[in-house]
């Protein structure tokens, strides 16, 4: 079985590399979602606009080999639906991983929107379902409805959507959260294959609903022990129903032609991160929502930190990433050698695929794709496979 | 406002090109063909039979220049917030050209095929909280409501994602309900073709309404010719579709017409979708533009 690997769209700007906030790509302002800059290069309005650099992304991953990106949604990113539909025409085999939570949508109106995408994509969109963050987050987005609750919400939806998908303009549906009448997909648009669905959440309410719904359980890296536990129970869930589910980790790497040089970026990102995020990220989470994953890496973080290595939580796993940009904080550090194997290693902890970043975006996608990923052995353990495309 | 020509896409084929193109292939073209003639925007119909305005919108946008992309959905899709945030992404991409034509989804059946199970009575008042909550957090850094569909607390996007145009609101329907609604949140009111006498009674409707006057557009098909009648030849093949029939300087005078009418938005259809942008493009438009400059209003 080959392993599926894609590659991270930045829905919110990045740097040009992981060892300083400038100069920044995109026009958000580094380290400041308050403030914009004009045009992309900092220097006006040039005429361009994010999609522009984006686009160069997503055609430099599936040159090199990755299947796809993920598409990340939160409240200060550009959003998925639109990057997408916007970059259909002009990539050819890009995959597009659209992360979106159901509550935001109509079912209908959301099978409507991905059969037409399927059309425009030759079938090249699947999902990355997110259920939330939970706290302030979710009242910013409009969304009053409770953990546990929202689960539930997610799990019908995607009821509803597979009903609508199958529906002929006969399916009907009276739940909780959605009902619909002799529903179903337009007839030109009845034969486009459903997405493949990539399920986020730590909790046991997302273990649950991804058993009953997921083809890929994804999860951000964590200890070896404790990821394997996880694939492990959520795999044993999913088999209670007769059904099988994939895990896919979503992961940065910081991959160079030696070990030295690949710590060298991450000491020199380290030593000019910003003293106020080094002073908060000790001990505890930093978030105030629900989020179960969040926690999670957050009762890893060290009491004393004075130099990147305290972040160093397994070989070739820094833990400090959250320091150089936004989301998970755990990173793969090391030799081109050293980072396949690594994810060799999570291959025979139960992965299946691999959602990869590194900053920046479009110039690492070559990096990886040409010197790691022909490296990795995945489920064989023999031979290294070529690039998955 | 300026006169501008919306180009109505045609929706809801199926396709007998296979797998090597399809037809949103060709409704890129059609689309390209409204930029490249002169329009100044494109709609895009809400059909339940058709593809989704909204990924036919962000397709059709990066190859397109100039024109506006008219987006016609229900306020049945979802959250506001979401709906307004994806808006932020389409507004910066396209540059500001994306708007939005907000319908009611039809009768109680068709709604209920789309997952909608509001009263009937419901369904305007939903549109003008769609478009009040859209509005606040796409002008407001922190913005809270909460109604009977919608709700946000300490909403608004910020950053580079903050001041993003609010996409300029079509809405249509001739019930005193729809009047009111348009009168209080559109700032397009689009009426269907009606005879002239007609147009005039309901625009007096709609205008007698309030202060607040949104702009009035009008949907109409042409079918329009080198001669009369050539065009009314033509026209027998089109049944029942109510629109301007007759020659290029006919249907430019009428047109302008519209314009003493207080029409600024004109929707306008005819089939062949590709060939006729071009025909319109070309033998229309810039003749009711020459009509409506001053020195043609001299030359008149």
């Amino acid at each position: 079985m080959s392993i599926d690997i894609f590659w991270r769209i930045p829905t919110h700007g990045e740097p040009s590399s992981h060892r300083s906030r400038r100069p920044f790509r995109g026009d958000w302002f580094p380290g400041d979602d308050g403030q914009r800059q004009l045009g992309l290069a900092g220097g006006g309005d040039d005429g361009f606009t994010y999609i522009d650099y984006l686009a160069e992304i997503a055609r430099a991953a599936e040159i090199s080999g990755f299947q796809g990106g993920l598409l990340p949604s939160f409240p200060m990113t550009d959003e998925p639906w639109a990057i997408s539909s916007f970059l259909a025409r002009e990539t050819r085999t890009f995959r597009f991983m659209i992360a979106f939570q159901p509550g935001f949508l109509n079912p209908v109106t959301a099978a409507r929107m991905t059969a037409s995408l399927q059309r425009a994509t030759g079938g090249r969109t699947l999902y990355n379902i997110v259920t939330g963050g939970g706290g302030p987050a979710q009242l910013w987005w409009g969304d009053s409805v409770g953990h546990d609750d929202r689960y539930a919400r997610t799990a019908e939806f995607l009821d509803v959507l597979r009903g609508v998908w199958n529906g002929r303009g006969s399916f009907s549906h009276r739940g909780k959260f959605f009902s619909v009448e002799n529903a179903g997909l337009p007839e030109t648009l009845a034969n486009e294959s459903f997405p493949e669905i990539y399920f986020s959440g730590s909790s046991d309410a997302a273990l649950i609903c991804a058993a009953k719904h997921a083809d890929y359980y994804l999860s951000w890296l964590e200890p070896s022990a404790q990821l394997a536990d996880k694939f492990a129970r959520v795999k044993e869930r999913t088999a209670q129903l007769g059904r099988r589910i994939k895990c896919a980790v979503r992961v940065d790497v910081v991959a160079r032609a030696t070990e030295e040089e690949a710590w060298r970026e991450v000491s020199r990102g380290f030593e000019n991160a910003d003293p106020a995020l080094v002073a908060d990220f000790k001990g505890g989470p930093g978030s105030t929502g629900d989020s179960v994953g969040v926690a999670r890496q957050g009762g890893l973080r060290p009491r004393t930190l004075n130099s990147y290595r305290d972040l160093i939580i397994e070989p070739n796993v820094w833990s400090g990433f959250t320091l150089l940009r936004g989301g998970q904080t755990n990173g793969i550090v090391g030799s081109y050698e050293q980072v396949a194997e690594k994810l060799d290693q999570l291959v025979q902890l139960g992965a299946d695929a691999f959602i990869l970043a590194s900053t920046p975006h479009l110039e690492e996608a070559y990096r990886v794709g040409e010197e790691v990923l022909p490296l990795l052995r995945g489920r064989s353990g023999a031979a290294p496979l070529r690039a998955v495309g | 406002m300026s006169i501008e020509f919306i180009w109505q896409l045609p929706t809801g084929v199926s396709d007998p090109r296979g797998t090597r193109f399809n037809y949103l292939d060709y409704l890129h073209q059609v689309a390209r063909a409204a930029d490249l003639s002169g329009f100044d925007g494109i709609q895009i119909q809400n059909d339940p039979q058709g593809d989704e305005s909204w990924i036919v919108a962000g397709y059709l946008a990066r190859s397109t220049r100039h024109v506006r992309l008219l987006t016609e959905f229900d306020a049945s899709r979802g959250s506001a917030v979401y709906a307004a945030k994806n808006a932020v992404s389409y507004q910066r991409y396209s540059r500001g050209r994306f708007a939005w034509q907000i319908g009611t989804g039809g009768s109680t059946e068709q709604r209920r095929a789309q997952g909608d199970f509001a009263n009937d009575g419901d369904v305007i008042p939903r549109i003008e909280e769609f478009i009040t909550v859209a509005r606040g957090v796409l002008t407001s850094g922190s913005y809270s409501f909460k109604g009977k569909y919608f709700e946000v607390l300490n909403g608004g996007f910020k950053g580079p994602l903050s001041n993003s145009p609010v996409p300029r609101i079509y809405l249509s329907g001739n019930t005193p309900e729809a009047y009111q609604l348009s009168s209080r949140v559109a700032d397009v009111h689009v009426f269907d073709a009606v005879s002239r006498d007609q147009l005039e009674a309901e625009i007096r409707k709609l205008e007698d309404l309030g202060t607040r006057r949104p702009h009035l557009g009008l949907r109409l098909s042409l079918v329009a010719r080198e001669t009369e009648t050539e065009a009314r030849a033509d026209a027998a093949h089109y049944p029942g579709r109510p629109g301007l029939v007759g020659s290029y300087a006919q249907l430019a005078t009428q047109l302008a017409d519209y314009v003493k009418m207080g029409i600024g938005s004109f929707i306008v259809t005819a089939a062949p979708h590709l060939e006729e942008a071009y025909r319109i493009g070309e033998h229309i438009l810039p003749a009711v533009r020459r009509l409506l400059s001053p020195s043609g209003r001299d030359a008149a």
